[in-house]
């Protein structure tokens, strides 16, 4: 005997371990596998929506601090040198030209980045990994 | 033979957002990778948990599966390391000297149930040394996909070829033991 007689014909051990009947899983694994995968209640907030409102609070709670440590008038103080400071910035041409073509190109590269990837996914050909 | 469309097209509605596309991989195979886990841990709850995470892992990464290759073979090797990281724990803890043989949900009357032709089968399977139950485990899954088997366990062909050799070696002399001790 060879020690590749695996490439022979099936033998009777060979059928029986074929014909051997499968594990019944314990109740409840296929549901819990779906619950925790495919049918996963969706969050009720999106990544986005959650940095959105994490700067929002953010600044609120700044503003906040602003008006319990200095009062109105630090306040006021304040948001008119940022106003000022924005106004100075955006009056300025080279700096609208790069806020534009920084603008452009997010929107150009979000063209192959966003839309994309699920289309390709099906059609990667490089080496398969275990996760 | 598997009805409706194939695991490569399921995968890819999965990641256009179809939800019951990787239902119905589950269904597919939920069975198989538990049974797997199964022959592997010897325990229920540590083979539900190897299972679970295999599909888990799987769903996560959908996105690195290879076009063309099976996604039994993926699910298996997921669910293979699993187990095997599932083992390693188990050798690291000085408590667990021995590995669980019997499944703590049965009992003895399961035990006293005579012991049929597949049960003395699966018995002698679960006596096997990790290395040859893997093998004879997805031999029994696959078939003779020695390719498949090899890529699951991460061996040269060669070596699943002789594994396999070797246990249905040991398979026949366990059997053989169990007959002249029954009779």
């Amino acid at each position: 005997m060879t020690m590749h007689d695996a490439d022979r014909p099936l033998d009777a051990l060979d059928r029986a371990i074929l014909g051997l009947a499968l594990e019944e899983p314990p109740s409840g694994l296929r549901a819990s596998i779906l619950l925790a995968t495919a049918y996963r209640p969706a969050p009720p907030f999106s990544f986005w929506e959650l940095a959105l409102l994490g700067a929002l609070g953010a600044v609120a709670v700044w503003f906040a601090a602003l008006l319990i440590l200095g009062g109105g008038a630090l306040f006021v103080h304040t948001v008119a040198t940022i106003a000022s400071a924005a106004t100075s910035a955006l009056s300025n041409g080279a700096t609208l030209a790069w806020l534009a073509a920084g603008g452009a190109t997010a929107v150009w590269l979000s063209l192959f980045t966003v839309s994309q990837p699920v289309a390709h996914a099906s059609h990667r050909s490089g080496p398969r990994n275990v996760p | 033979m598997k009805a409706g469309p194939e695991d490569g097209e399921l995968v890819a509605m999965t990641l256009q957002g179809n939800s019951e596309a990787f239902a119905t991989l589950v269904e597919r195979y939920d069975r198989a990778v538990y049974h797997l886990s199964y022959r592997m841990l010897h325990n229920v709850e540590d083979a539900r948990d190897a299972t679970q995470e295999a599909f888990f892992k799987a769903f996560r990464s959908l996105r690195t599966f290879r076009a063309g290759a099976k996604f039994s073979t993926w699910v298996f090797a997921i669910a293979y390391h699993a187990c095997c990281d599932r083992l390693a724990r188990r050798k690291h803890d000085a408590s667990d000297e021995l590995p669980d043989r019997a499944d703590p949900a049965k009992g003895p009357e399961a035990e006293a149930i005579a012991l049929d032709e597949a049960s003395r089968l699966r018995r002698a399977i679960d006596a096997l040394p990790e290395k040859y139950r893997a093998v004879v485990t997805l031999f029994h899954l696959q078939g003779r996909q020695y390719e498949e088997i090899a890529t699951v366990l991460g061996l040269p062909m060669g070596t699943v070829k002789t594994h396999l050799f070797r246990a249905k070696e040991q398979l026949r002399r366990l059997l053989d033991g169990m007959e002249v001790t029954e009779s």
